[in-house]
């Protein structure tokens, strides 16, 4: 009997300690990877960073309003992220509603054929297009001169750069951000676009004022992801042009590598990582609004 | 919809014109990469890999360290995704299927901390690495992945589809909490955790900024590193580049055509940096 009463009391200790164990170990690594760091950075920013660190206030922040590679980098990463995400929605809209199509055969066939871009890494995608841009005979200016149009200096000319590897993210992204879009097409009760078309709807209209309202929260969530990953541009610029030529592909993420890690300002790279966290949260937060008036 | 039989073409001619668009490159690769050094670069197109050679594959596992890159990527990416996980299942089991104290407030922090990109954490983190000595080795590549506070919330999310009497009768049979995660919960989510697996184990192979600012010697590289260190200004062998990036595209190619599902759940529910 006592024994029983034993192992029933500590029966219920161990069930009400385990929760607490089990987050033990996520709670550690949290703390030390995400809490911590961040809140060490925002210090950071505060401070020169470089041994001795000294705290300077709001030096850091004032200093980036009027240092014009800062300013460089960020309308580098605020124009190329704004053109990617707008072609990068249409094409996937676009994309998908083909896809939709009643009639189409060999569905599979295209859902996977434009799911291969996005296996390759974002650094395999570089060397690839470094190889297709080559300047002097490359593919992608051979193609250009059978159809009798001038070379193009895809990397090198300072006009060109930073679009030619907005280009690249696009062919690499569109074809995953289409399959997430057709995902929630596909969720559509179809009575809705047969209503439509009963009431003498086009196809156009009935997408136009059917399927694309009821594609809101779809259109919203890819433009908020790819918007967030497009202001952090760094792997393909760096391993292309390292922010060259001159400073036309500098971004804000390889202006804040450079100055963490080349120059060694911690101070100062902090302070270039929370502005651009803000800019992620403010365009996120507006994108969201946007999309959500009804 | 209705569709005539030159609507029809010219949507089969698009979509086809899209394919070829998006599978050229994939080709270029593929082709450069069993391509002599010297046909890489020709002034008229050559499409087909007329001569073809194994010398780039040869050449790379030879003259590089890409063996042993390989090796690290393989290793970083299966611990990390490994120990996230396990640790993103727990933590999820107990969010949601216990109450305890400070419950909603971790909660709240967890998803706070979703909206933070993790950049932001690189130099705190650096500098910690720096003082444990982990820099340029093994830890620094694998505990930066091995916490993803995005699948703490799927986990959450799946387990509480699980009804909760069925831990009860496991508790009446007499096992323990953790029995009852590793044989009813784990089971249960396997969905889950191969779709989430997928997503944390691609987002690790394919890192560049991180192991960039972690590692410092060749040996201690992974594929990303390595390909993008055998880019120099001077002299680049193209073709020993192209069969690496083959190399480092087939495992997550062959993922895909094996678990195709899972694969494709993950991607739909993950966001791929992108």
């Amino acid at each position: 009997m006592s024994a029983n009463k034993l192992s029933r009391s500590s029966w219920r200790w161990k069930q009400a300690a385990a929760p607490y164990l089990f987050i033990s170990p996520f709670l550690i690594m949290f703390a030390a990877l995400w809490v911590i760091p961040i809140l060490s950075s925002v210090y950071m920013s505060f401070t020169t960073g470089i041994e001795p660190s000294t705290f300077v206030g709001l030096r850091n922040y004032s200093r980036l309003l009027s240092d014009p590679y800062f300013r460089i980098a960020l309308v580098n990463t605020l124009l190329s992220a704004v053109v990617y995400v707008c072609v990068l929605t249409v094409m996937a809209v676009i994309l998908a509603l083909i896809l939709d199509l009643s009639f189409l055969l060999g569905r599979w066939f295209f859902r996977s054929a434009i799911l291969v871009p996005i296996t390759m890494s974002l650094v395999v995608t570089a060397l690839v297009f470094r190889l297709i841009y080559t300047t002097s005979s490359g593919v992608a200016n051979q193609l250009l001169s059978l159809l009798r149009i001038p070379s193009v200096d895809w990397l090198g000319d300072p006009g060109i750069a930073l679009w030619a590897i907005v280009l690249m993210r696009l062919w690499r992204a569109s074809g995953y951000y289409a399959l997430l879009t057709l995902a929630g097409l596909q969720n559509i009760p179809k009575d809705f676009i047969e209503a439509a078309s009963i009431d003498g709807a086009s196809y156009f209209e009935s997408i136009r004022y059917v399927v694309l309202p009821l594609l809101r929260p779809v259109i919203a969530f890819v433009v908020v992801t790819s918007m967030i990953w497009a202001l952090q541009l760094f792997d393909e610029v760096w391993v292309l042009t390292r922010g060259g030529p001159g400073s036309a592909t500098t971004t804000l993420v390889t202006y804040l590598y450079q100055n963490a890690f080349l120059f060694f300002k911690f101070g100062y790279a902090a302070a270039v990582s929370y502005v651009l966290t803000m800019i992620i949260m403010l365009f996120s937060f507006l994108q969201l609004k946007l999309f959500e008036e009804k | 919809m209705k569709s005539r039989w030159y609507t029809q073409a010219n949507v089969y001619s698009g979509l086809l014109l899209v394919v070829l668009f998006t599978l050229a490159p994939f080709y270029w690769m593929c082709v450069s990469s069993i391509r002599p050094e010297a046909t890489i670069f020709s002034s008229r197109l050559n499409l087909l890999p007329k001569p073809f050679t194994s010398v780039n594959y040869s050449l790379l596992f030879i003259k590089t360290e890409f063996l042993r890159w390989f090796f690290n990527s393989c290793f970083v990416s299966l611990t990390s995704t490994a120990l996230a996980l396990f640790f993103s299942s727990l933590a999820g089991f107990a969010f949601a299927k216990y109450t305890f104290y400070g419950k909603n407030v971790l909660f709240t922090l967890v998803l706070l901390t979703l909206s933070i990109p993790q950049f932001v954490t690189i130099i705190p983190v650096f500098q910690a690495m720096i003082a444990l000595g982990f820099i340029d080795t093994y830890w620094a590549l694998i505990l930066p992945y091995s916490i993803n506070p995005v699948a703490i919330f799927f986990m959450r999310q799946y387990i509480n589809g699980i009804p909760s009497e069925l831990l009860d009768y496991a508790r009446i049979d007499g096992c323990s909490e953790f029995q009852i995660y590793w044989r009813i919960i784990l089971p249960v989510i396997k969905p889950a955790i191969g779709a989430t697996g997928i997503i944390i184990f691609l987002g690790s192979w394919n890192q560049y900024f991180w192991p960039l600012i972690m590692t410092r010697s060749q040996e201690m590289m992974v594929v990303p590193t390595g390909l993008a260190s055998l880019k120099s200004e001077v002299l680049v062998e193209w073709g020993m580049l192209m069969a690496g990036s083959v190399m480092s595209t087939l495992p997550i190619l062959v993922l895909f055509l094996i678990c195709q599902k899972q694969f494709v759940s993950g991607l739909m529910a993950g966001s791929i940096k992108g």
